[in-house]
């Protein structure tokens, strides 16, 4: 069970949250990449083993949307490069 | 196990809904709100209603049924201004109040709330999840008052007769 960090409530139960999936890569340009890597960037969600970037909504809480990295190895929260998503 | 506490569902009351700045509702409602909380997830009284500061420019104002009347007329919902959302809601909850010397330890079966006076203290005031559904719970002198949507009060009354053993 996580203690996730809420910016308005502080730590709370992950009960009360929605996982919004992944952070996703900024969406590319269309008419300027490849078919492969924007077929890629349409339908591969980050997955990787180690540091994820998610979102998170507090749905039963506050409403606020946040994200934080989550280690997929030990489920735990951890600190990452940026919390802007 | 039972416990020694109290449950008892408590009237419909006056519920508004305010959304928008605090500076914003302070101009538009004047006198008609009690003082803004000045922290998160808490409550301020002045003895005519209760000012729940419950997410980001967001809070629940509650007071008597009695008043709904005089507070809609103050309000003016369907006047306010577009930076702001104000919605009557007295009828989409329903109150339960848990008192006794173990009403924290309802609430502890109820919901995942840290009920710590540090973090929950005696003016908390929060939206939480309680036996599974959306909920509102705030503190009261001699416990908690815990809201649900009104189509699961009956649900509600349930869960608490069976936690409370």
């Amino acid at each position: 069970m996580l203690l996730i960090p809420c910016p308005f409530c502080g730590p709370r139960d992950e009960s009360e949250f929605i996982c919004g999936g992944p952070v996703r890569p900024p969406r590319p340009d269309p008419a300027q990449t490849s078919d492969a890597d924007w077929t890629d960037w349409l339908i591969q969600a980050p997955n990787p083993v180690g540091p994820v970037q998610e979102h998170w909504w507090h749905a039963r809480g506050c409403g606020v949307w946040l994200t934080l990295w989550r280690d997929t190895r030990s489920h735990e929260i951890v600190a990452g490069a940026s919390d802007d998503g | 196990m039972r416990y020694d506490v109290t449950i008892t569902p408590l009237p419909t009351m006056a519920l508004f809904d305010l959304k928008g700045r605090a500076e914003a509702l302070r101009d538009w409602a004047g006198a008609a709100l009690p003082p803004f909380p000045d922290r998160p997830n808490s409550a301020c009284g002045d003895g005519q209603g209760i000012l729940m500061w419950l997410g980001p420019e967001h809070w629940i104002l509650r007071a008597d049924l009695d008043r709904e009347q005089a507070l809609e007329a103050t309000l003016r919902p369907a006047e306010a201004p577009p930076d702001l959302s104000i919605v009557r809601v007295s009828d989409t909850l329903a109150f339960f109040r848990i008192t006794g010397p173990e009403a924290d330890a309802i609430l502890a079966i109820a919901c995942p709330l840290d009920l710590h006076p540090t973090r929950f203290g005696p003016d908390g005031a929060s939206f939480t999840r309680a036996f599974g559904v959306s909920a509102l719970v705030a503190q009261y002198t001699e416990g908690f008052d815990l809201a649900v949507a009104r189509s699961y009060a009956p649900m509600l009354t349930r869960a608490l007769a069976e936690a409370a053993g």
